[in-house]
């Protein structure tokens, strides 16, 4: 019989956390909470066993990427923008909306203002340290909202030694940002500044019907943003240790509007911050932790009313302001049973808050009990059972999930999984009330279940995956007309999706690595009417394909992401084209650590490109980075 | 929307003479008056023109002014004056204002469509859409003189949406529910609630939306667009009794319906971007609902007029209008389209003649000309 795998895993967590004082005076730091490290490579150790992908941020050093760029490049997800850097973006994972993929940093659930989904454009990318992509209905593993998915930010981990770097880059449409890292004794500073004038070039047909295209110059599409990071892990003594993670950002941007109503006088500014801390240990076979954090945010809307913009500052045109917050604790054991069982029980609770005109105020208690177990099982075949009970507000339900991994043969990995969850109505859906939006304080929860399963080849030089799913989504909150002129939610859909992911990264001679990702939804609308049809914004096919080498003195990449023509209604009748895009960067070691890059992105410079609601995306924009890392 | 009998006659005439009825030329664009020149209620918040609707009389072309704002702390859109119609000779941008408000102001607010019989012009007033207010009206205006020479004023519960005048009623449509019912033409009141026609039109079940977004008389008989969220439904009934004659799908979410050159129905359909062609022949009626489709940028159509062997269409979403060939190789194809601008929202199209158009451009309160581009 094959040593076992739970075994493994078990010596690798007291390992880990025995070593906890001497980790923090290493490179490394510690992960997001207690965790079976060197298991499952690209996978996320809170939910072993499911189809996942890592994006490595030192991977694209050299590049400018924003957090939206980074995870279109990992299978199952898709992105949407809304035009130049710092712009809104959304995520979604295997087809679920953006409000159905939880996004974590360091394990805080991170959200958008009403607590709806993140905007992608304000987490400040040059300071992560990777991203985990888990794909699947994860509640059970990862939380109430996990429907799609979640995504684990995994910010830059503190050294004991001093070390450090920047990086700047300048380029097209006054685009510029810079960053800045210093860790020493085990903390970590770090700074990101990102601008841009955002006004560039686009082609329009006006009218659409028309066979001609014409030049217009995107306005009001400027962006600021501030972040810092500030991240601590700190050895308290042999088997405990204390980590410290704080951070903010800051942002003001014009509001463009649809390329066919622009709104030249709207604006949106925004801060928010994270803080956690986390005293962990072991005892024995026991491994603890226990953890507070809170987040809180404040979004301004300025210049915007019903359907078009208006003056900031007149009477009939008020500014919308809203905070929201959370503060919550938790306290998680794992112990061993044996040398093949590992239990682990989390217990969370908390609150969160919403405030401002735009939803008056309103609170609601969070708490959840979530169990998960890791069996090793003869023939290498691993079980990872999982069951969450989540209350949030009045809502209570139940997350089942499992996962199972074997290993018949050397670097093959066959797995399979299941999960049930749910999403709890967001503060926004059940009280905003401005505009043309109108709140449904008696919204229940979605809910889904899906089934997948998938093959993985990791060797040192390849790595093969191959993943199919089968997802069913239920009571889905859509927006609907509210007459005579708004809009508001309700429990009307009902969708079944499909999917297949591709993934291949392939180490070269040369120090050359080839990397192609493959998506393919299904996505199909089951709602009462509907039944058939495609939902919308949802590209049947995506490709990213990406050829790039490291060297001592050289460096280069060239990309290839390619979207399919999606439905833009929902009667499959009206589409977004087929959207190609090359980008292509290359680089010197200048002088000792410094590097010289430059950036090309939509080499093709299509103009043409537009992305949900008719936002038009950049052409051809260049970029000079300079970096150096110490 | 019907044309004067003497513009049909002088079309008619123009056409035995071998020649194709040219209109003189409008204005590129006509500015309508700003709300402080629309009898606000408050002078501290006038309201906008918001133009919707359109039909013709004589050289004049009438638009309705809604005249509203947006109220930000109330979260809705109020009515800040009276309505009004405004009566405009396109070619020289001249402009009247046919104050339908009455004496306190507000015997009609909210005018959304108008049509045109006898001469006559026929507007129904939709208040603040509560369905509660003595806002609602249906205003029947004589363009000669200007003025108001009918009201009747709308039972509780119901918000007019379409006005199809027919010999002995006037046929209105409900905004939110799928209610028709009249008012007497010679009488000029409300008839019965109990006379009300109720149209079966698919919806979600839970929370869908429907309503009655057309009607019409054509040959006599009154025809009746419903829309849902997912669906829409062109009913056919007897003008005089309201006894059901036939009914037939067409694509979702209609928005309005024109009687074409060959006597078909011609309804777009703002949910999937189509036009369905309605074929009626004696109690049968035939849709074809994929007659076209427009292209991925239209969005929102909202209006439809025939003319000749030309549909009119405009769509909002996407500030165009779009001039179709019903007799096009191939079938209906689309051969001119116009914009109107970023941000314009052109609700409503008038054709002039075969060539030229004129649209209510009801976020820029301005009645503007189509510049069309040839669209190969």
């Amino acid at each position: 019989m094959p040593p076992s795998r739970a075994a493994r895993r078990l010596s690798l967590l007291f390992a880990v956390l025995a070593a906890a004082s001497a980790r923090a005076q290493s490179d490394g730091g510690t992960d997001e909470t207690i965790e079976v490290r060197g298991e499952k490579p690209g996978g996320s150790p809170q939910a072993p066993g499911a189809a996942a992908a890592t994006v490595e941020v030192a991977r694209f050093s050299g590049e400018v990427r924003s957090a939206a760029e980074l995870l279109s490049t990992s299978p199952g997800a898709t992105v949407h923008e809304t035009g130049a850097p710092g712009q809104s973006a959304s995520l979604s994972l295997r087809g679920a909306n953006a409000e159905e993929s939880l996004i974590l940093l360091d394990g805080i659930p991170l959200q958008g203002p009403g607590g709806g989904s993140i905007d992608l454009s304000t987490i400040p990318a040059a300071l992560l340290d990777r991203m985990v992509v888990s794909r699947g209905v994860l509640g059970a593993q990862l939380g109430a909202g996990a429907l799609g998915g979640a995504v684990e930010l995994l910010p830059r981990r503190p050294t004991a030694r001093p070390a450090g770097g920047a990086q700047a880059s300048f380029g097209s449409f006054g685009t510029a940002q810079v960053e800045g890292d210093f860790a020493a004794g085990g903390a970590l500073l770090g700074v990101q500044l990102d601008r841009t004038a955002g006004d560039f070039d686009y082609a329009a047909r006006v009218p659409p019907e028309s066979p001609n295209w014409y030049g217009f110059t995107r306005q009001n599409s400027d962006a600021q943003r501030a972040s810092a990071l500030f991240h601590l892990e700190e050895g308290l003594g042999a088997d405990t240790g204390l980590d410290l993670l704080l951070q903010a950002t800051a942002g003001d941007r014009g509001l463009p509007g649809p390329a066919t109503s622009t709104t030249l006088r709207s604006r949106a500014s925004d801060e928010g911050g994270v803080a956690g801390a986390r005293l962990r240990g072991s005892a024995g076979t026991v491994a603890w932790a226990v953890r507070a954090w809170g987040r809180a945010d404040r979004v301004e809307l300025r210049g915007l009313q019903l359907t078009t913009d208006c003056t900031d500052g007149a009477p009939d045109c008020p500014r919308s302001e809203q905070h929201s917050a959370t503060a919550r604790a938790e306290g998680e054991i794992a112990a061993s049973l044996g040398d093949r069982q590992l239990l682990r029980m989390i217990v969370s609770g908390g609150e969160e808050w919403i405030a401002g005109g735009p939803t008056g105020p309103h609170r609601r208690t969070l708490g959840s009990i979530a169990l998960s177990d890791d069996v090793a099982l003869p023939q290498s075949i691993g079980l990872h059972p999982a069951l969450r009970v989540d209350r949030v507000g009045s809502d209570t339900a139940v997350s089942p999930g499992i996962t199972a991994t074997v290993h018949p043969i050397g670097p093959l990995e066959f797995r399979a999984g299941w999960g049930l969850a749910f999403r709890p109505a967001s503060f926004a859906e059940l009280y905003l009330d401005e505009g043309g939006v109108a709140p449904n304080p008696d919204l229940s929860p979605e809910r889904a279940w899906s089934a997948d399963a998938g093959a993985v080849w990791r060797s040192a030089r390849l790595t093969l995956a191959a993943d199919v799913f089968w997802s069913r989504y239920q009571e889905l909150i859509l927006y609907q007309l509210y007459p005579p002129f708004r809009i508001k939610p309700y429990n009307t859909g009902a969708a079944r999706i499909a999917g297949l992911e591709l993934q291949i990264v392939s180490t070269l001679p040369f120090g050359f690595t080839a990397e192609a990702v493959y998506t393919f939804l299904d996505a199909v609308n089951l709602r009462t009417g509907l039944e058939g049809h495609h939902l919308v914004y949802r590209p049947p096919h995506q490709l990213f394909g990406r050829l790039a080498r490291r060297g001592d003195r050289l460096e280069g990449y060239a990309a290839l992401a390619f979207r399919s023509a999606m439905p833009r209604d929902a009667f499959d009748s009206a589409h977004l084209p087929a959207q190609p895009r090359l980008d292509a960067g290359a680089g010197v070691r200048a002088a000792g650590p410094l590097w010289i890059d430059v950036e090309v992105k939509n080499l093709l410079d299509d103009r043409t490109q537009q992305d949900l609601f008719e936002y038009p995306l950049p052409g051809l924009s260049l970029a000079v980075i300079a970096r150096a890392r110490l | 929307m019907k044309r004067t009998a003497f513009a049909l006659a002088l079309a008619l005439a123009l056409a035995a003479c071998g020649g194709k009825y040219k209109a003189p030329p409008p204005q590129k664009n006509i500015a309508l008056p700003p709300g402080s020149q629309l009898k606000p209620y408050d002078p501290a918040h006038p309201g906008n023109a918001n133009p919707q609707g359109l039909t013709q009389v004589g050289d004049q072309v009438y638009a309705t002014i809604s005249n509203q704002y947006f109220d930000a702390a109330a979260k809705t859109v109020v009515n800040a004056g009276p309505g009004f119609l405004a009566g405009i000779v396109p070619s020289t941008g001249k402009l009247t204002l046919i104050d339908l408000g009455g004496s306190d102001e507000k015997q009609c607010q909210n005018p959304g469509f108008v049509r045109d019989s006898n001469g006559l012009l026929y507007a129904p007033c939709s208040g603040n859409f509560t369905g509660a207010d003595g806002s609602r009206a249906l205003v029947e205006v004589d363009p000669a003189t200007a003025k108001v020479t009918r009201r009747a004023a709308i039972p509780d519960g119901r918000v007019p949406n379409g006005v199809a005048p027919g010999p002995t009623k006037i046929w209105m449509g409900d905004a939110f529910s799928l209610q028709v019912f009249s008012v007497d033409r010679a009488s000029f009141v409300a008839d019965p609630a109990a006379n009300a026609l109720t149209l079966d039109c698919p919806q979600s079940p839970q929370n869908g939306f429907s309503y009655v977004a057309d009607v019409l008389i054509l040959y006599g008989d009154l025809y009746a667009l419903c829309a849902s969220d997912i669906a829409g439904t062109l009913f056919r009934f007897d003008a005089a009794t309201g006894a059901l004659k036939g009914k037939v799908d067409v694509g979702p979410t209609p928005s309005e319906m024109s009687q074409t050159f060959d006597g078909r129905v011609a309804v777009i359909n703002s949910g999937d971007n189509t036009l369905s062609l309605v074929t009626i022949s004696g109690a049968k009626m035939t849709a074809d609902n994929k007659a076209l489709t427009f292209p991925d940028g239209t969005s929102i159509l909202q209006d439809v007029r025939a003319r000749d062997n030309f549909l009119f269409t405009v769509a909002s979403g996407s500030n165009s209008a779009q001039k179709i060939d019903l007799t096009a190789k191939g079938g209906p194809k689309i051969v001119a389209a116009a914009s109107f601008g970023d941000g314009a929202n052109p609700y409503n199209i008038f054709p002039l003649d075969d060539d030229q158009a004129i649209v209510t451009n009801r976020q820029t309160n301005s009645i503007a000309a189509a510049q069309w581009v040839v669209v190969p």
